[in-house]
């Protein structure tokens, strides 16, 4: 394939540039060693006695003796408020309560990780009053750790030069920050270049990320999803602490080289090159642009994300084309305007995450709101506006499993891209998903209800309803997290207005609802490599116990 | 039947089978032992003070990694949670709950480690040398269990020794995650819409346990 040296080469970019920073100590002495250890015990350790009481029958206890402490004497809490010490030592009330003078932080065990780069998650600085039961001391651990740099993180203090003063050491380990983040295989129905249906043809795909380029704690990401004459690049970077601030910045390119397939098997097309019967009318369309954004914490659990998009978008659409809907013959509309055109957009989106694990979540919800609107005055070809609201809870039942009920509601006001709407292909578990703007199958919705959304292929407005019954059969901390059976179900609908107003002639009744069923079982393995999911929908959407594909109606 | 309304019954059956579920989710109880009989035994000294069961036990063998005895002398807290879960011989709940918490941090410029010990009836505050630590902190000594009242007469009784070295609180594991989630930002409904979102799951399991979980039963005593 011609385009695999140019993704090989688009891979090869992303690996990391091999960076050396020395362990930098930003204050320290000579380390003082810890005192030293007793002998841990190796067998299981014998009980103290009993020193109060009557010692109960079959009890192992030896007769009373005095019980033995090499505890010091018990330090007198001081009644009133902290007091200071002429060594410039604080104890406050209860006897772990200490306070030092931070003399420095030192940090040890980085070797591609610059030192700034730890010490941007560490909220003191020299001359601060170090409190021994700060939580932000156990919350800076956590926070290193969670930059996924590092294999393990330990803070520790030790003396500074002069009574009462301490240096913090932040003791790391490094890790290996490429990270596999997706791979997409499988197989679809697509369309030949001439109009004509094929049975099967193979997608992939791949995203990786490097989550520290030369230590720097920036992460570069990249991902590619190809199929037959089909191409989607992206390149992704982020800077968890933009120019030192609490902001992520967030910036991405993207192309795109699409086909999409409109029409349910007898379209006609104009088109010079092509024949005017087809069973598919084909639009091809490359975009090209960017993506530029800033998030913020609003709390501990959410997040609001800000986001500029601008593309150009490269459209070759048939001249026209027309395709039954319903007993109906009605122009096609491809949702893209043939030739150049651009679009550019703003969005802002909330996320409130509650849940206890990513990927194998037990309790907890998850819930993001998403606005987008189009900047027609800013030279936007398509002026649209889009909301988008998704729900998910969790729920431990009280012998273990777990159920999950989510929710999605979504509209597009206006005239959006195809790439924008909302595509049966993603709400149904039976056809593949889009993958990074990718639309890979030809089919319709499999139509278990016989309703006419199996004339929809995409639409403004979308809602789904979804339930899932996790069985956990593995629980381990080593290679593999986890691994749950689990069942779903759900309902959707895709649709725009015109299927609502004016629904396609010859289907009565609750027919005119255009809503589907969707399904899937399989295994959820969460592993140290990633996260999987072997699911049966997408194979048994190839089996033919669909409902009527041709539409109800369909003369 | 028609398709339609076949569909139709079977989603309102589903529906009606998945509303108990719902009705009886609920957060899950307070992490105890799946299976406390069949934990590893070790000895134990049961006294009566009254119709009070005392008991003492040791699990000093919670700290012989050594680099959790070097953590001992971080200069930062060091916080041993032990749990104690009165069983029936025989059955998978427990009937009582005898906590002890040790916290413990060295005094860099005293050179002693001054600890806190609560557990039921008392807490108290003492500085010790590193074995005092851990006489005070892996060593549970006269503690109190359970009232007699609360168990049948001649039968046989254990406990299910849960220790937990620096175990993560809740919150802890909340504010954690908080930052485990920032480098994500995806929005879309489909998991094959996020480039970045999956590599935090990795550290996730690392840092939401404790550095070091020790269980255990001991023997049986009958009141």
């Amino acid at each position: 394939m011609r385009r695999a040296p140019l993704i090989l080469a688009f891979l090869s970019s992303l690996l990391p540039a091999l960076a050396r920073a020395q362990a930098v100590r930003t204050w320290g002495t000579s380390e003082e060693g810890p005192p030293a250890a007793p002998a841990a015990p190796s067998s299981p350790p014998e009980p103290p006695p009993v020193t109060i009481g009557r010692p109960a029958p079959g009890s192992t206890s030896a007769p009373h003796e005095p019980a033995t402490t090499s505890a010091l004497p018990a330090e007198e809490t001081p009644s009133r408020g902290p007091a200071l010490s002429a060594t410039g030592i604080v104890r406050t009330p209860g006897a772990v309560a200490l306070k030092y003078t931070l003399e420095g932080i030192e940090v040890r065990g980085n070797k591609a990780t610059r030192a700034r780069v730890v010490l941007r998650y560490v909220p003191l600085r020299a001359g601060d009053v170090l409190d021994v039961n700060d939580p932000e001391l156990a919350l800076t651990r956590f926070r290193l750790l969670g930059t996924g740099f590092f294999r393990d993180v330990q803070l520790s203090l030790r003396r500074g030069t002069q009574r009462g003063f301490v240096v913090l050491v932040v003791d790391v380990v490094e890790r290996n920050t490429l990270v596999v983040d997706d791979v997409w295989l499988g197989i679809s129905e697509d369309v030949s270049s001439n109009g004509s249906a094929r049975p099967l043809t193979a997608y992939g795909g791949a995203a990786v990320t490097e989550t520290n380029v030369a230590g720097t704690g920036i992460a570069l990401g990249g991902a590619f999803a190809v199929a037959d004459r089909q191409l989607a690049l992206r390149v992704r970077l982020a800077d968890p602490q933009f120019l030192g601030t609490s902001w992520l910045a967030d910036t991405e390119l993207l192309y795109n080289a699409a086909r999409d397939f409109f029409g349910n098997a007898d379209v006609l097309v104009d088109d010079p090159t092509q024949p005017s019967a087809q069973d598919f009318a084909v639009a091809q369309y490359t975009r090209l642009g960017g993506r530029v954004g800033l998030g913020h914490d609003l709390g501990i659990s959410s997040q609001v994300f800000f986001d500029y998009r601008f593309e150009k978008i490269d459209a070759t659409l048939p001249l026209a084309a027309s395709d039954h809907r319903g007993l109906d013959v009605e122009p096609i509309d491809f949702m893209l305007l043939p030739g150049t055109s651009v679009l550019s957009a703003l969005r802002a989106t909330v996320v409130h995450d509650t849940r206890d694990d990513p990927f194998l979540p037990t309790v907890g919800h998850y819930a993001t709101a998403m606005v987008e609107a189009a900047l027609t005055p800013l030279g936007s070809d398509y002026p649209y506006a889009k909301l988008v609201l998704h729900g998910s809870q969790w729920f431990t039942l009280p012998w273990g499993h777990v159920l999950h009920l989510e929710g999605f509601a979504g509209g597009v006001f206006g005239d959006a891209p195809l790439f924008e709407r909302f595509y049966v292909g993603d709400f149904s578990d039976l056809l593949p998903d889009r993958v990074l703007g990718l639309d890979f199958d030809r089919r319709p919705a499999p139509n278990l209800l016989s309703t006419d959304i199996v004339e929809i292929r995409y639409g403004n407005y979308a809602a789904k309803l979804d339930a899932e019954y996790r069985v956990p059969i593995y629980r381990g901390r080593r290679s593999i997290y986890g691994v749950d059976v689990f069942g779903s179900f759900g309902l959707y609908s895709v649709c725009s207005q015109e299927d609502i107003v004016d629904p396609p002639r010859g289907y009565t009744g609750l027919s005119v609802i255009p809503v589907d069923l969707t399904f899937n079982a399989g295994l959820r393995i969460d592993t140290q490599a990633g996260a999987f999911v072997l699911g049966i929908a997408n194979l048994v959407g190839f089996v033919p116990f669909r409902g009527p594909q041709g539409g109800a109606a369909r003369p | 039947m028609t398709p339609v309304r076949r569909a139709r019954l079977g989603l309102a059956t589903a529906l009606v089978a998945l509303a108990p579920l719902v009705a009886h989710a609920q957060a899950p109880a307070p992490q105890q032992p799946a299976h406390p009989d069949a934990l590893a035994l070790r000895k134990a000294n049961y006294a009566w003070e009254g119709e009070l069961l005392r008991v003492s036990f040791s699990y000093r063998d919670v700290l012989a990694d050594p680099a959790l005895v070097k953590k001992l002398s971080s200069g930062l807290p060091m916080v041993i949670a032990m749990r104690a879960y009165v069983y029936r011989e025989g059955d998978v709940t427990p009937v009582a709950l005898a906590p002890r918490v040790c916290r413990v941090v060295y005094d860099l410029w005293d050179e002693v480690y001054r600890v806190h010990v609560s557990e039921p009836e008392r807490e108290r505050d003492q500085a010790a040398v590193l074995d005092g630590v851990f006489r005070l902190c892996t060593e549970a000594r006269d503690l109190p269990v359970v009232q007699r009242r609360l168990l049948a007469a001649g039968e046989a009784y254990f406990l299910a020794v849960v220790v937990d070295v620096n175990p993560v609180s809740t919150e802890m594991v909340d504010q954690m995650r908080h930052w485990l989630s920032r480098p994500t930002g995806s929005t879309g409904i489909g998991p094959t819409d996020a480039l970045f979102g999956t590599f935090v799951q990795l550290f996730a399991r690392q840092i939401a346990t404790s550095d070091k979980t020790l269980t255990f039963r001991t023997e049986d005593v009958t009141p």
